[in-house]
């Protein structure tokens, strides 16, 4: 081919709206990392430093990390027996529940969390009466917490049904159901020594994109006073300078990492999570 | 001078010979088939007529004029994708038009144009449907009519008939080669069935690893295949080994049992030189008088029955042989296991 | 083996009974707890008066009360501003590594990036912009430094709506990338080819095929952009601490005091952009119904 030709063939346009696209993609992230590394010259890392010295960081932190364990535990056991059942037995409750899944986009999570301590803020009475069943979950620490456990399973159910209900459908588990059903086991053994081993990369995906969700979520857990990582970021926005940034970059390799593994885990599609 | 000339095409792709030296000249108005097995470089050589790959070497002319690196666009050669390639934003009169509007004719004779395809394949009622409303076999007509819109100088058709039903298949092959003829259109289809490429063509290209093992009318592919491969892909074969007895007067032995050739090769061979014969099943029957050049003892091992052709299992000595005969409600069949008397003609003999 | 393929086969054949519904007990009562009943309970607050009965002037005055109809025009504003711009910025992207003729290897790194970049909002995100056009930050440094441009003696603001848009465009337009890239695979390469084939020169095959096919993928990602965008609430908190007007940040006031004096109208407000947030998913639903029926 001649040099003419092939500069003709060259994707000059295609170079362009991608580097414009890096640029864009790459330049908050080095001026973060910049900025954090600008507190003192001769300590280029002292903002990192003095960020994780910080006690609530790290109670906060790994308090948001408890939180996205249990809202990923609590999807895994709401969504995988559903689908499963979907695929099997149930197929004309498909669209109800995938039109339930796909709620979270039509209630964003400021809606969500309006609704949700409406609703909770009172205590659950028998009806008619002033006996009370139950106080308001948001009057007690571990009603808070379920409650913003239930909300960001809420959030996290288009994801995690997308990709269980994918994982589902490449490994065709009806024959696989049939199979060991033929061979004798029972419906403990199947889900749990069939059906999750062979959706494991579809579940792990689902699993590392709630945890991005989660780490860093603000809106729920703000409201619902909750003493976790977003919230903890925002406060110490208002009255440092350095360490935030420093705390978000952190937080940028984590998401990074998240979607790194999945990309590694389902080898193609990443999927895109919405906790603006 | 020949219409279409390809002229020792050849194509690499890296290191890999996809097409070596392929030499073909076509007569206007003819229609050519590429026969062979699926990477046998058929597909690349229809697609280097077509632009979309550009030859390594050697030349391709149309209407004397060298067309081996014009665009794709600038050709005038019409083509039929395996997979339809319909427009699935247009209808069916649209997607017809495609290639009128690209061309600016004015609309009024564009209209004419389209509906007179339309109407050359019978999809009146479906003018104002959209692809996804349409069988296979329709969508596979609509993609005919988007090519000959044009009045392209060639047409080239990637394997049409591979996505459809068998009955369909039948159908539309007819229907394609009946529009052809009607036209005068020359014509290079590409398949890998052999049937198929039978049944339409004036002549058949067989291709095999990037070579042309023969080229040939149907009737000369079928029953004078030059090479093993030909004979072998084109129909169904009987293969034994042989050994030449004497090569003057073309007799072989197989197994102790002599047959007689009408193979010209036959000459040149050595006497005890082993050889490789080839017979159709077809050419096998019972014995009957006038007897024929090859009458043999054999045994009948197993019979199948195929619908209109019975298929004869038969040993000749230690070696099975395929025989089929043509099912009528009085045929009578002889016992498994039974000795009987078969023939065949010396031409059925094939030595390759 | 027979037994359980007969038994299989009855359960499938006939009507789904009670029993078979009870499988899906457990997260239909999930979603009813934490889904429905908080959203059944806003809409029919939304329709309450403070004495608790019946009224339309909620709805009403969701239509006449400048405050709120200000916070809807301007969600509208950012939202069609950033589904636009991240919807073309991210369709070139997505073009460059599909067909664009860009190495494949490109596509993937592409991928994971906007995998990424979707996903990193909120808190961390607005203090990066902070850090990068912020009045004292990277890139302003160097437009004033090296170009002698000072954006901030030139009317920008970050904290405005030029500077949300801009933030926003982070999160909008690797959306677009994750859902058109696929979409631009689904452009067969028979299609450019028959095209070529007929006569069409590469500006008619994208003027008059790839891009029609295209059409409706496009206006559906753009139309989940703009729900995307619209119902972003922490990175404008984040990024503003409420002063920008837009209508997640008003019911963000309105949960945290009774910033309207009106609870119900609180309520409407959240219900209207339910409404919005459904439209713009049906429609949505609608396109992408549309692409697959063609490209069955």
């Amino acid at each position: 081919m001649s040099f003419w030709r092939r500069l003709r063939k060259f994707p000059f346009l295609s170079w362009l709206w991608l580097i414009i696209g890096a640029l864009y993609f790459v330049l908050p992230l080095i001026a973060t990392l910049e900025f954090s590394l600008s507190w003192d010259p001769e300590l280029p890392l002292k903002a990192y430093q003095r960020a994780f010295e910080d006690n609530d960081f790290w109670e906060t932190f790994l308090y948001s990390n408890a939180l996205a364990v249990a809202t990923i535990v609590v999807s895994v056991i709401l969504i995988v027996p559903t689908a499963y059942w979907i695929r099997l037995r149930l197929p004309e409750a498909r669209r109800l529940v995938e039109f339930i899944t796909l709620m979270p986009f039509v209630v964003p999570a400021i809606i969500l969390v309006f609704g949700l301590i409406r609703i909770y803020s009172s205590s659950l009475d028998v009806p008619f009466t002033e006996i009370e069943l139950m106080p308001p979950l948001t009057n007690f620490k571990m009603g808070t917490n379920i409650l913003i456990v239930a909300g960001y399973t809420v959030l996290a159910m288009p994801y995690m049904y997308r990709s269980v209900d994918t994982g589902m459908r490449t490994v065709d588990i009806r024959t696989l159901t049939e199979a060991a059903q033929s061979l004798g086991a029972s419906w403990f053994t199947i889900i749990a020594r069939i059906i999750l081993p062979n959706i494991r990369s579809a579940l792990l995906s689902g699993a590392l994109l709630t945890f991005a969700i989660v780490v860093g979520e603000v809106t729920l857990a703000s409201f619902l006073g909750v003493d976790a990582f977003g919230p903890y970021l925002f406060l110490i926005g208002q009255h440092r300078a350095y360490e935030p940034a420093a705390l978000s970059f952190v937080t940028f390799l984590l998401t990074w990492l998240a979607m790194g593994l999945i990309q590694l885990f389902t080898g193609g599609q990443g999927q895109a999570a919405g906790a603006h | 001078m020949s219409y279409l000339s390809l002229t020792n095409v050849t194509k690499q792709f890296g290191d890999t010979v996809v097409v070596d030296s392929f030499n073909l000249e076509m007569e206007k108005g003819e229609f050519v088939s590429f026969l062979g097995p699926s990477g046998c470089g058929k597909t690349t050589t229809l697609r280097m007529v077509a632009g979309f790959e550009v030859p390594t070497s050697g030349t391709i002319k149309l209407d004397g004029v060298d067309i081996t690196d014009k665009a794709p666009n600038q050709r005038n050669v019409g083509m039929i994708f395996q997979a339809y390639a319909l427009f699935p934003n247009m209808t069916v009169a649209q997607n017809i038009g495609f290639g009128l509007k690209v061309r600016k004719m004015p609309s009024e004779e564009a209209k004419e144009r389209v509906n007179e395809m339309i109407s050359l394949i019978n999809l009146e009622k479906h003018a104002h449907k959209y692809p996804y409303q349409l069988s296979g076999g329709q969508q596979q007509r609509v993609s005919l009519a988007r090519a000959l819109a044009i009045r392209p100088d060639v047409l080239l058709l990637d394997e049409p008939l591979s996505a459809l039903d068998a009955k369909i298949r039948v159908s539309l092959r007819a229907e394609i080669r009946a529009i052809q003829k009607r036209l005068g259109i020359t014509a290079i289809f590409v398949t890998h069935d052999q049937e198929e490429a039978l049944s339409i063509s004036d002549r058949i290209v067989v291709m095999n690893v990037g070579e042309m093992e023969q080229v040939g009318t149907p009737f000369e592919i079928y029953n004078f295949p030059k090479t093993q491969f030909v004979a072998n892909f084109v129909g169904s074969l009987n293969n034994a080994d042989a050994e030449v007895v004497d090569p003057a007067n073309g007799i072989l032995a197989m197994d102790g049992v002599h047959f007689k050739t009408a193979d010209e090769g036959m000459k040149n061979r050595r006497k005890g030189e082993q050889v490789k014969i080839s017979v159709r099943p077809e050419r096998f029957s019972f014995a009957v008088e006038p007897l024929k050049d090859n009458v043999v003892e054999s045994t009948i091992e197993n019979i199948t029955f195929l619908g209109s052709v019975v298929r004869i299992q038969i040993s000749i000595g230690s070696t099975k042989f395929n025989m089929d005969t043509f099912n009528n409600p009085f045929l009578e069949l002889p016992a498994i296991g039974a000795k009987e008397k078969v023939m065949c003609s010396k031409e059925a003999v094939l030595v390759l | 083996m027979a037994q359980t393929a007969l038994t299989l086969k009855k359960n499938d054949g006939t009507a789904a009974n009670w029993r078979t519904w009870l499988g899906i007990a457990p997260f239909l009562l999930f979603a009813v707890l934490f889904l429905f009943l908080p959203s059944l309970r806003l809409f029919t607050a939304s329709f309450t008066d403070p004495d608790g009965n019946f009224t339309l002037n909620n709805i009403i005055q969701l239509f006449s009360e400048p405050f709120i109809v200000n916070a809807y025009k301007l969600s509208i504003q950012i939202s069609a501003v950033t589904a636009l711009g991240g919807g073309i910025l991210g369709f070139l992207m997505a073009y460059a590594v599909t067909v664009g003729g860009l190495p494949r290897s490109l596509r993937s790194v592409l991928i994971t990036f906007s995998g990424v970049a979707s996903n990193f909002a909120g808190v961390p995100l607005a203090f990066a912009f902070v850090a990068t056009i912020g009045r004292q930050g990277f890139i302003t440094h160097i437009l004033r430094d090296y170009f002698g441009l000072n954006i901030y003696d030139h009317g920008f603001n970050l904290y405005s709506f030029a500077g949300l848009s801009l933030v926003y465009m982070y999160f909008q337009f690797p959306l677009m990338v994750l859902i058109m890239a696929p979409a631009l695979d689904g452009l067969k390469r028979e299609w450019r080819e028959a095209a070529e084939n007929l006569g069409a020169t590469t500006a008619q095959y994208w003027l008059r095929v790839a891009f029609p096919v295209l059409l409706p993928s496009i206006l559906g990602a753009m139309i989940l952009l703009f729900g995307n965008a619209f119902g972003a609430y922490a990175t404008a908190y984040a990024l503003t601490g409420g002063r920008i007007g837009i209508v997640t940040i008003q019911i963000g006031a309105q949960i945290r005091g009774d910033v309207l004096y009106n609870p119900g109208l609180g309520y409407a407000m959240a219900i209207g952009m339910v409404v919005i947030m459904a439209i713009s998913l049906a429609g949505y639903s609608w396109l992408q119904a549309k692409t697959e029926r063609w490209l069955r």
